[in-house]
């Protein structure tokens, strides 16, 4: 039979060593996995214990100068003294007595006055029970006399000890009275304190709030894992809606809460929580919406902020973020706070990215580059050349990029251009010959050219010397060409006609017509022509017109997609050459081409920073690339990157959109013609602009005027016709509204933009001409006359001229009916530098503390000077046809008729 | 953490230290001993001929009298009136009197044509003519005011709190223009009608000098100053 083998030393053997080692390995298993589940991979707890903290201290510190502020405080310091003493008042002499008296006395009424009560109840509850007696008695019909007697005998009762009830009550209170009276100058200055001390109070409570309190401890309270869910915030790969989740404010503790904008990250206060968080409260508009990153993640910063490989959405900052803005809100132009995105919009546009580039919202923006079907009317040839080898050699600052030509290549397409546009120029050439009287060697003639270039308003957009630049595109563009060297560039005949009027070269022109007489277009054209001459190419003439260069060209015309921003002819049916960047905030790492580049970080910032400093860098032998040169300021590539990056194919929901409403769309079409036309190179519009008042800060009323508040001031239907045909209303002005020759949806679009900035709800301006009062229009009469306000002395009235030059005038009066809106003219007559400082009208009013007017004459409508404003106004809108309006209401009011003396509209007697 | 009692509160309240206002930028007081700088403000080249306005407006009352161009006026000695001679960054010395300046507007011009005053006073601007007039300043540190003046307005008033070189005009009247110098220290005097002046009890020291006039410009040069002596600074300033 076998037998197990047993091994006595087997038995014997101790096991405690591997016990205890397994025990400590499973030990040190459990505490490990405890402390990595808790703490190691949850760094935002310790985020939040120490921002705990630091709110702590932050609410001891307010406490802290809280009780300083009290220490200091007069008031808080007699009254917490009168307290104190009130206090020792009580405690000592008669009136501890009287107080122990009163107490004493207290007690013993009190004592009594329960007795009393008991005895009442007692009594009231026997009467209940033998009227219950009594009512059976009555209904069984048996006797009820005895009952009777018993419920008297109990009235009585009740009677006597109701009145020693309500004599001790009345004990009572007199006691209770003398009591508090005793005390009422105690009480009063503890309310006082009280409320001297309830911002402390405040303070102190929420230092407390901030942590757990048990007995005497503070415990810190536990950190919670802070999780904001946006419900169908986006989509997921089966387009179905899903919830997006970020725990952001796990770490960033303090991200909306004030006071701590220097405290260090996680825990800073958003740096511009007013305005963003305000606006969009964190809790239905999250974090990730705006500036990305993976906002789920609480591992690691790096995580969270999606700063890791193939995260698609890395954490924007600072300015960055502004790429989200537009994804909710269309009128960026407008948005406070989106100054780099706005700036990168419109230098998109107004570079002429869209040109090359198909970006969606963007496909139907005008070409940007000049009108060039009639190029060989207006180029030196081998200025062209030149030109076209680098733009920016001749003008640095020009918003043409350069393709970097060479001069074999440059030569070709100038012969494409010139060629093709040839048959069509001498026809436009042949109807407008070379007037004569323009000579540039007439120094008379010439500095007459100057005088008006320099008048006129040119230089709202032209720089003349070579560094002038009046108005900038960004930081480095010209927003209208530099023209200190015009002369190498073109010939007299075409400046004559282009100045005269430049529609009529380009039907797409944003050159304006200054109204120049024959005279002042010979001046300036002569004035311009010694600006550079032309430096003539040796055989240049003939390589143009070879065939095989012109063929040449338009090869190259076409690849490197010069009508993407001029329309040139040949070249109708082309279509955009670049690729569509509709989506490229989007596009993934991977489809970015770095080209032989290792030295630029592989992220799409920077592959998209580099690309637009260097458009051709990431050029290889195979790879061919076609973008130009811009040579952009860094910071405005920063802004177009931020644009950019605002391209994605994301789509928030529309319940997070901004209101994109009427009065928004029309700001932002506005916006577009007003930087087309550059309408802010003499005026300044939103208050900003008006670049050529530098020209005239010793004569600020010299300026063009400033249109900030003008949609509230003129009359739509005024405003619509005055910008197709400007007519001049202020004969004192030597700089000109141009004539735009704008379309009537571009005048529309203006007059809209301009009402939807001042909020202009319903553009229709109504005067009931029979409701305005004969006696209004008699006092109005009297206070334009010389021995009052005296307006005509400065304002033309119809035909009716002012003294003096031109230079003293002032608008027609008799405009205003059609021009001017009536509210506006109220604001106007109370003060004009509020509406518009630094105007030439003087006020006539002043305003006292609550808005009233003063100082008007105390003989007109009895000294009322709202009255004295609200009959000009009346005046004004009936001004050249008053008289028959006075009659007319006269007449229907039944007055008497008007003195005879008061003719239409009275000039001033002189 | 427990609420502190508001006893212990009161025990450990310290007191903050008052905290002075900041000193003004000028500092005036009694001046023993100072001393005299005075001197002659003159054209240097050609002065310009004297010229009268044209009268384009309102001439019956502004055309009574020949209004004289009084944007350079110089006297046969070559001396320039109303230029504006003032001591600069002056921070110590005489008190600064208070002032009640007075601006006429006679005859269609300003009277006086260049008016100073210490910054902070109230011009009392007055309307002879009894016409429509306006006080338009463009000035910059000050609110700049645009006041209508019309007849039965005999005196207005605006007040000047910062130290400026103010240029007035009348829309109404083209050529009507004067000059408001306010002050922030009583360091400045305007030239007679030979081009002197004297700026009184200056505080030994060294100091720059500046004269200003409406067209010709600024000059600028260092002068010492003895206790109870007298210095000499004679300006010349280039005709244009």
């Amino acid at each position: 039979m076998a037998r197990r083998e047993t091994n006595i030393d087997d038995e014997k053997r101790s096991y405690s060593a591997v016990f205890l080692l397994s025990v400590g390995l499973l030990l040190a298993g459990a505490i490990w996995s405890v402390w990595d589940d808790n703490i190691a991979r949850r760094p935002w707890k310790y985020y939040q214990a120490e921002f705990s903290e630091l709110e702590q201290a932050r609410a001891r510190e307010e406490i802290k100068k809280e009780d300083e502020r009290l220490a200091q405080d007069a008031t808080y310091q007699q009254v917490s003294k009168d307290l104190a003493a009130a206090h020792q008042r009580l405690a000592t002499g008669e009136t501890v007595k009287r107080i122990a008296d009163l107490e004493a006395r207290q007690t013993r009424f009190k004592m009594h006055h329960a007795d009393v009560d008991l005895k009442l109840r007692i009594v009231k509850s026997r009467l209940e029970e033998v009227w219950y007696d009594y009512d059976t008695a009555v209904l069984e019909k048996k006797p009820t006399d005895a009952v009777r007697t018993r419920i008297e005998v109990l009235n009585k009762e009740k009677e006597g000890i109701q009145k020693s009830f309500d004599e001790s009550k009345a004990q009572l209170e007199q006691i209770d009275n003398e009591l508090s009276e005793v005390r009422s100058e105690v009480k009063g200055l503890d309310d006082k304190l009280k409320s001297l001390t309830a911002e402390r109070e405040l303070l102190a409570q929420k230092l407390e709030n901030l942590t757990i309190n048990i007995g005497p401890f503070a415990l810190p309270k536990i950190p919670k894992i802070q999780q904001i869910v946006l419900e169908d915030f986006q989509r997921n790969n089966f387009d179905k809606p899903v919830a997006r989740v970020e725990r952001c404010e796990s770490c960033h503790v303090g991200i909306d809460k004030a006071g701590f904008d220097d405290a260090p990250n996680p825990y800073k206060t958003h740096p511009q929580r007013a305005l963003i968080l305000g606006k969009h409260p964190p809790d239905k508009f999250g974090c990730t919406p705006c500036h990305q990153g993976q906002g789920a993640a609480v591992n690691s910063p790096e995580q969270a902020h999606g700063d890791v490989h193939h995260w698609a959405e890395p954490l924007m900052r600072g300015d960055k973020v502004q790429a989200s803005c537009i994804k909710c809100h269309a009128n960026i132009g407008g948005l406070k706070g989106a100054d780099s995105i706005a700036r990168g919009q419109k230098l998109f546009e107004e570079l002429g990215c869209h040109g090359c580039h198909l970006v969606e919202s963007y496909e139907d923006l005008q070409k940007v580059g000049p009108y060039l079907r009639l190029a060989s009317a207006k180029f030196d040839p081998s200025w062209l050349v030149r030109w076209v080898t680098n733009p920016h050699q001749y003008r640095p600052k020009t918003r043409m990029p350069n393709f970097m030509f060479k001069p074999d290549e440059a030569e070709a397409i100038a012969a494409y251009l010139l060629d093709a546009t040839k048959a069509d120029s001498d026809q436009w050439l042949e109807s407008r010959p070379l007037p004569a009287g323009i000579d540039p060697n007439n120094t008379a003639l010439v500095t007459h050219g100057k005088e008006v270039v320099d008048s006129v308003g040119c230089r709202g957009c032209h720089g003349f010397a070579a560094d002038e630049s009046p108005a900038l595109l960004g930081e480095n563009k010209d927003i209208a060409p530099n023209l200190s060297h015009v002369a190498e560039k073109t010939d007299a005949r075409w400046l004559y006609y282009w100045v005269k009027g430049p529609r009529d070269y380009s039907a797409v022109s944003r050159m304006p017509s200054l109204r120049l007489s024959d005279d002042e277009a010979r001046a300036v054209v002569s004035f311009l022509l010694t600006l550079g001459s032309t430096q003539p190419t040796e055989g240049l003439e003939a390589r143009l017109r070879q065939p095989e260069t012109i063929a040449r060209g338009k090869t190259l015309v076409r690849k490197y997609g010069c009508f993407g921003c001029h329309d040139i002819t040949g070249m109708e049916n082309e279509s955009r050459i670049g690729v569509e960047l509709s989506t490229f905030g989007s596009k993934p790492l991977e489809e970015l081409f770095f080209g032989n580049h290792t030295d630029i970080p592989e992220t799409w910032a920077d592959w998209t920073l580099n690309k637009l400093k260097t458009p051709r860098t990431y050029t290889t032998e195979r790879i061919e690339q076609l973008m130009p040169q811009f040579d952009l300021a860094e910071a405005d590539i920063k802004a177009l990157r931020i644009f950019l990056a605002s391209r994605t194919d994301l789509k928030y929901p529309a319940k997070y959109h901004a209101e994109n409403d009427l009065r928004g769309q029309r700001e932002v079409l506005g916006r577009r013609v007003v930087a087309r036309y550059n309408c802010v190179g003499c005026h300044i519009i939103e208050g900003e602009g008006g670049a050529i008042r530098a020209r005239y800060q010793d004569s600020p009323t010299m300026a063009p005027p400033i249109l900030n508040g003008e949609g509230a001031k003129a009359q739509e239907d005024w405003l619509f016709n005055f910008l197709k045909q400007p007519v001049p209303l202020r004969p004192w002005l030597k700089a000109r509204m141009p004539t735009f020759s704008l379309s009537d949806s571009e005048a529309t679009t203006l007059v809209q933009y301009l009402g939807a900035l001042d909020n202009i709800q319903v553009p229709f301006v109504h005067i009931d001409e029979a409701k305005i009062s004969p006696e209004y229009i008699l006092a109005a009469q009297k206070l334009t006359t010389p021995d009052y306000f005296n307006c005509f002395s400065c304002h033309q009235q119809g035909d009716h001229k002012p003294e003096g030059p031109p230079e003293g005038w002032a608008p027609d009066l008799t405009m205003a009916r059609h021009r001017l809106n009536p509210d506006w003219i109220i604001r106007w007559l109370h003060n004009p530098q509020a509406v518009q400082p630094g105007t030439k009208m003087p006020s006539f009013y002043e305003q006292d503390p609550s808005g009233k007017a003063t100082g008007g004459p105390d003989d007109i409508l009895d000294g009322d000077n709202e009255k004295q404003i609200q009959a000009l106004r009346d005046y004004l809108m009936v001004l050249g046809n008053a008289n028959e309006v006075l009659a007319r209401n006269q007449k229907r009011t039944g007055a008497l008729a008007a003195a005879a003396q008061n003719g239409d509209a009275a000039p001033p007697a002189n | 953490m427990r609420k502190i009692s508001f006893g212990a509160m009161l025990v450990t309240l310290g007191t903050v230290a008052w905290c002075a206002a900041p000193a003004p930028a000028y500092d005036g007081g009694p001046v023993s001993n100072g001393g005299t700088v005075s001197g002659t403000v003159k054209i240097q080249g050609a002065p310009p001929a004297a010229k009268t306005i044209e009268v384009t407006k309102d001439k019956e009352v502004c055309g009574q009298h020949e209004i004289k161009n009084e944007s350079v006026v110089v006297a046969a000695g070559g001396g320039i009136e109303n230029a504006v001679v003032s001591i600069t960054a002056i921070s110590k010395g005489k008190l600064m009197a208070a002032d009640s300046p007075v601006l006429d507007q006679r005859g269609c011009a300003y009277v006086p044509h260049v008016l100073l005053f210490p910054a902070g006073s109230t011009v009392k601007i007055n309307n002879d003519d009894g016409i429509l007039h306006n006080i338009h300043t463009y000035s910059t540190k000050n609110p700049p005011v645009n006041m209508a003046q019309p007849k039965f307005k005999k005196t207005i008033e605006a007040k000047f709190d910062q130290p400026e070189v103010i240029r007035v005009t009348c829309d109404a009247h083209g050529w009507m223009e004067g000059w408001f110098i306010a002050e922030d220290h009583p360091y400045y005097a305007k030239t007679d009608a030979s081009g002197n002046y004297t700026l009184t009890d200056v505080p030994a020291g060294d100091y720059e000098l500046k004269v200003w006039q409406e067209k010709l410009g600024e000059k600028t040069q260092k002068i010492t100053v003895t206790a109870g002596g007298s210095a000499k600074a004679d300006f010349e300033l280039a005709a244009k």
